[in-house]
């Protein structure tokens, strides 16, 4: 489960929303454990030559989570503590959403949901048609699935058999507070993916499902589908409602501090 | 006389047996005629069917990887349905594609509003690092492709199903360049795709009645040339600017803007005001919207002349 790097990763998530005055904190804690193993163990990647050639692509569909990849970039070298300390700051690079024209190591400008995935998929087209074999990941909420260009996506990815593809969904049950028929594995699994359903906070899980997946030039586009929590790891801030993007005050952030020690 | 659409073909399977780069996807239009690049230029064709705005993502995706994508559909799916995606995935994102478009204005004039676009020029030019080329000769498109398909804009090229079927040197084909294809000091007409034919019928009537007519042509939308424009209308003082295209965001507007400044001048824009609802020819709805030989001169009568 959450180990104690990512306790410190939601914490400085949390002092860059009291600091900027903004941000979604939830929606961050709802993938910054996915985020982080990928980054940590899995992406090839130069902190210091972010569009080197070789490197393999993540696209945070999701936009509004941004806050986890911020954190997770600046521990890899990507971002210094200037950057973080100016979120949502006049001159700084970092706002509520991610502008790949200012950030070092963001691969598109996402925030208007259902724009990732395609864009992933022209991004794993290009690269098999260039004969490159850099891997591509991008992760998307499943509230983000009611746009109708994520099952477009989908649709051409499998007919493309866009076996560089894989594709994480942040299962954390927005979508179905609004639409709760949803049987997210098997509308993956119709559209023709190769489905995992994992814990998106368990380490293990997480590290499991990424060596199953078979990367290659040609073949079906992988989903794992990571059931999370919303605000995993602060009892206060789990589940859906006031704190989708709220500023914690000083005694609310007393109190998530002491959750994540 | 060869089709725009079989030129555009013929450009892709020319310049993709050249460029390792280029990459084309369609909406499920022009499949056939595209087959010879597809042959010559394996896996840099794909027919991705009807999901206009994924197309533009992915195509923006394959941008970003170092391709020079070019995406091809019916006017108002790919721009209007899928503006956001053009905004967003390519513009935002500093990006670079093309768009290359049939179906604009009414030019599929029997099927109704829901395939007409009158509104491609303005909806391209509200967003930054575009450009918007409307060829209505093969040559024209050839030479525009060529100059800019590997430049830092996203370019949207408007093919209309008519050509104005009026010789140009070639040499004057350049993006930004208007053309003068004929000297007047009375009036300048500047009109923009295949209304070029009527303009120059108008001026063939106007001069016989004495007046002498300007002739700009604007292969280029976008950006306009706005001194080749500012030049002629400080000498006539009376412009007009006939283009199948909204009133509103339209070549008509631009012109406005560029001579603003000229004392006296006097200016008409002849465009599409809201929806065209008849059915018909293209020229029948050409009439319908005042976009005509008549037309013109009758706008000139009432308010120049």
């Amino acid at each position: 489960m959450i180990g104690t790097m990512n306790n410190e990763l939601r914490r400085k998530i949390v002092d860059m929303v009291c600091r900027g005055r903004d941000g979604h904190i939830p929606s961050a804690f709802s993938i910054l454990d996915i985020i982080a193993i990928l980054y940590g163990d899995f992406l090839r990647f130069k902190s210091h030559d972010p569009l080197w050639d070789g490197r393999d692509y993540f696209i945070l569909s999701k936009g509004h989570g941004c806050l986890a990849l911020y954190v997770v970039l600046r521990e890899h070298g990507f971002l210094t503590d200037h950057d973080i300390e100016h979120f949502c700051k006049e001159g700084g690079i970092l706002g509520e959403h991610p502008d790949s024209t200012k950030v070092p190591g963001v691969e598109a400008c996402t925030g208007s949901l259902g724009h990732g995935l395609p864009f992933a998929v022209g991004i794993a087209l290009g690269l098999r048609i260039q004969n490159k074999d850099n891997r591509v990941c991008v992760l998307v909420g499943d509230g983000e699935c009611h746009e109708g260009t994520i099952w477009e996506a989908a649709h051409v990815a499998n007919n493309l058999e866009l076996g560089n593809l894989c594709l994480f969904v942040d299962w954390n049950g927005s979508a179905a507070q609004l639409m709760p028929k949803d049987d997210v594995p098997a509308k993956w699994r119709a559209f023709g993916w190769d489905v995992q359903v994992i814990n998106g906070h368990s380490e293990t899980e997480i590290k499991k499902a990424l060596q199953v997946v078979q990367f290659s030039a040609r073949g079906t586009p992988h989903v794992i589908i990571a059931k999370t929590v919303k605000g995993k790891g602060v009892a206060m801030l789990e589940g859906h409602g006031l704190w989708h993007h709220r500023i914690p005050n000083e005694q609310e952030y007393q109190t998530i501090m002491e959750a994540l020690k | 006389m060869k089709t725009m659409r079989q030129q555009f073909a013929d450009t892709m399977l020319a310049i993709g047996q050249e460029d390792p780069k280029l990459s084309v996807l369609i909406g499920d239009i022009s499949h056939f005629i595209l087959q010879p690049f597809a042959r010559a230029c394996p896996g840099r064709f794909y027919n991705i069917g009807i999901c206009e705005p994924t197309i533009i993502s992915m195509a923006a995706g394959m941008a970003k990887t170092g391709l020079y994508p070019v995406v091809h559909t019916i006017a108002p799916f790919i721009l209007e349905r899928s503006f956001e995606q053009i905004k967003l995935d390519f513009c935002y994102q500093g990006l670079s594609g093309n768009i290359i478009t049939v179906g604009s204005a009414f030019d599929y004039a029997n099927l109704g509003c829901t395939h007409h676009c009158y509104d491609d020029f303005a909806l391209m030019k509200s967003l930054p690092r575009t450009q918007v080329v409307y060829p209505a000769s093969c040559s024209e498109f050839d030479l525009l492709f060529r100059e800019t398909y590997r430049n830092d804009q996203v370019t949207l090229f408007r093919l209309p199903e008519h050509q104005h079927e009026v010789p140009i040197d070639p040499s004057l084909i350049k993006l930004g360049h208007a053309i003068r294809l004929a000297q007047g000091t009375d009036l300048t007409i500047i009109a923009a795709g295949p209304q070029l034919k009527n303009a120059m019928l108008a001026r063939q009537q106007l001069e016989a009645q004495g007046k002498s007519v300007e002739i700009i042509y604007v292969p280029t939308i976008h950006p306009l040339d706005a001194p080749a424009i500012h030049q002629s209308v400080a000498k006539t003082k009376r412009v007009l600017v006939i283009e199948e295209h909204n009133v509103f965001g339209g070549v008509g507007d631009d012109v406005t803007r560029i001579v603003r400044d000229i004392s006296y001048v006097k200016i008409i824009n002849l465009g599409i005001k809201g929806f065209i609802r008849d059915y018909g020819t293209y020229e029948q709805l050409c009439v319908k919207a005042g976009l005509s030989l008549e037309g013109i001169l009758a706008a000139v009568r009432q308010d120049f002349f």
